[in-house]
């Protein structure tokens, strides 16, 4: 597997596990191919997109998609619940507050990165712990890294202010 | 005549009386990446109000909103796409798409890639063309969104899909056309007989491509959302009396294509065409062609 990927799950504490055969790079996007769909990727090579997108590299930093968050969901170490309000504000691109986190699991250490779950146990995006979540007792405790608002900011971003902080 | 009164006396020599479409709003569920009913509740929790659409396996009507329906964070998860009624009806069609070959001709935006990756639970590989780039940025973002993992996608002419030197089970010709006025209140003084007979021309070098690349007993669902009988049902006879086609019936929406239209008589097997005329879907005409055992 590729450096830059494997540092990326490596700071979320999830293993290694993506089938290194299978992953191609492409102009600095990575992608998770099947069997079929590698050999019709080998035999016509100028596709645009195959299989499942795993992210790009972006200032010399690995940036992931959300198939490859939702895939180490089960891998990860470090991750954090929040509650409801703290969900939607942070899917509308907001830093996450310590009163918001409902349980926390793996590294809390600042400068650790999370996954964000909602209470449904689904991955909203990732964040970098700013202060020691044992520690701190207010304010903000993680700062947003990415988060699924980026769909719809990057899709139209007159659209995305739909994501109105001020629905909760 | 205006172009209004044009188009309308056209439509009502073909059976059709003009009535006030009301086309509602419709998402269709992502059954692999959720429980349906799950879902359900998690929407009505958030105040929409869902109606069954009863030709579809899980389409649904938004009947009321508070909000945008694109603005939920389950829209965001993948767990559902926001897709017109009817423009669920071809992927629908399809026999048996499990671990079969697929082209989708004309992808973008992706919302029937989409589909089709669903009905095939993820088995096997679609093939996905749009000739744009932007608009193949959009069918990405869709790709992502609702984690497709079975598509690869080319920058490329339906016309040209020979090139891949792929032959296809199923293909998905939904193609480019001029669309109608219930989904376009512009429509009427925009849209001209020579915009309607280029389209047609361009779509039959489609369905032709298309025949080329398509396995012996293969399926082609071939719809437009044009209420046209140029960009439809004269389209398909051309294409069964010149491609080895043959026009299958299917079990769907919509009232049965006319055999003979503005006096040209058609082949009989156009009656297995479905047209969709305005009302609470927009216009739409869909039909299955299956090749012929060389």
């Amino acid at each position: 597997m590729n450096g830059i990927l494997k540092r990326f799950l490596g700071q979320f504490g999830a293993e290694a596990f993506l089938p290194k055969e299978m992953i191609i790079e492409r102009n600095g996007e990575f992608f998770l191919l099947s069997p079929d769909l590698k050999e019709i990727s080998e035999k016509n090579a100028w596709w645009c997109h195959a299989g499942t997108y795993l992210g790009k590299i972006r200032d010399k930093r690995f940036s992931p998609s959300f198939p490859l968050l939702f895939m180490i969901v089960e891998k990860a170490k470090n991750r954090v619940v929040v509650d409801d309000k703290s969900a939607w504000l942070f899917i509308c691109g907001r830093d996450i507050f310590r009163q918001g986190i409902i349980q926390a699991a793996g590294s809390i250490m600042r400068g650790s990165y999370t996954l964000v779950l909602n209470r449904h146990g689904e991955c909203l995006g990732f964040g970098r712990i700013v202060k020691n979540l044992d520690e701190a007792s207010e304010g903000v405790v993680i700062k947003n890294m990415f988060d699924l608002g980026d769909f719809l900011r990057r899709e139209n971003p007159a659209k995305a202010k739909s994501l109105n902080p001020s629905k909760f | 005549m205006s172009q209004m009164d044009f188009f309308l006396s056209r439509y009502r020599e073909m059976g059709w009386k003009y009535i006030e479409p009301a086309v509602k709003q419709a998402i269709r569920v992502n059954i692999m990446n959720v429980d349906e009913n799950a879902l359900l509740r998690r929407l009505e929790e958030h105040g929409f109000k869902l109606q069954k659409i009863p030709f579809l396996k899980s389409g649904y009507w938004v009947a009321e909103a508070r909000f945008s329906i694109g603005a939920t964070v389950e829209y965001l998860l993948g767990y559902y796409s926001i897709q017109e009624a009817a423009a669920q009806i071809p992927a629908s069609i399809f026999t048996d798409l499990k671990n079969k070959k697929v082209l989708d001709a004309c992808a973008a935006p992706g919302g029937k890639t989409v589909q089709l990756a669903n009905l095939m639970e993820g088995t096997g590989v679609i093939v996905a063309l749009d000739v744009r780039q932007n608009r193949i940025k959009a069918l990405r973002n869709q790709l992502e969104r609702c984690r497709v993992s079975n598509v690869i996608v080319y920058q490329l002419d339906a016309r040209k899909a020979s090139k891949l030197g792929v032959k296809f089970d199923r293909i998905l010709l939904d193609v480019p056309c001029s669309g109608n006025f219930a989904a376009d209140k512009e429509w009427f003084s925009r849209r001209t007989m020579q915009d309607i007979l280029r389209n047609s021309r361009i779509q039959r070098d489609m369905l032709a491509e298309a025949a080329r690349i398509l396995k012996d007993e293969g399926e082609i669902v071939y719809s437009t959302c044009s209420l046209e009988p140029e960009e439809n049902e004269f389209n398909i006879d051309w294409a069964v009396k010149n491609l080895n086609l043959e026009v299958v019936d299917v079990d769907t929406y919509g009232e049965r294509a006319n055999t003979e239209i503005f006096g040209k008589k058609l082949s009989s097997a156009i009656a297995n065409c479905r047209r969709i005329w305005p009302a609470e879907t927009q216009g739409f005409f869909v039909c299955k062609l299956k090749k012929r055992r060389m």
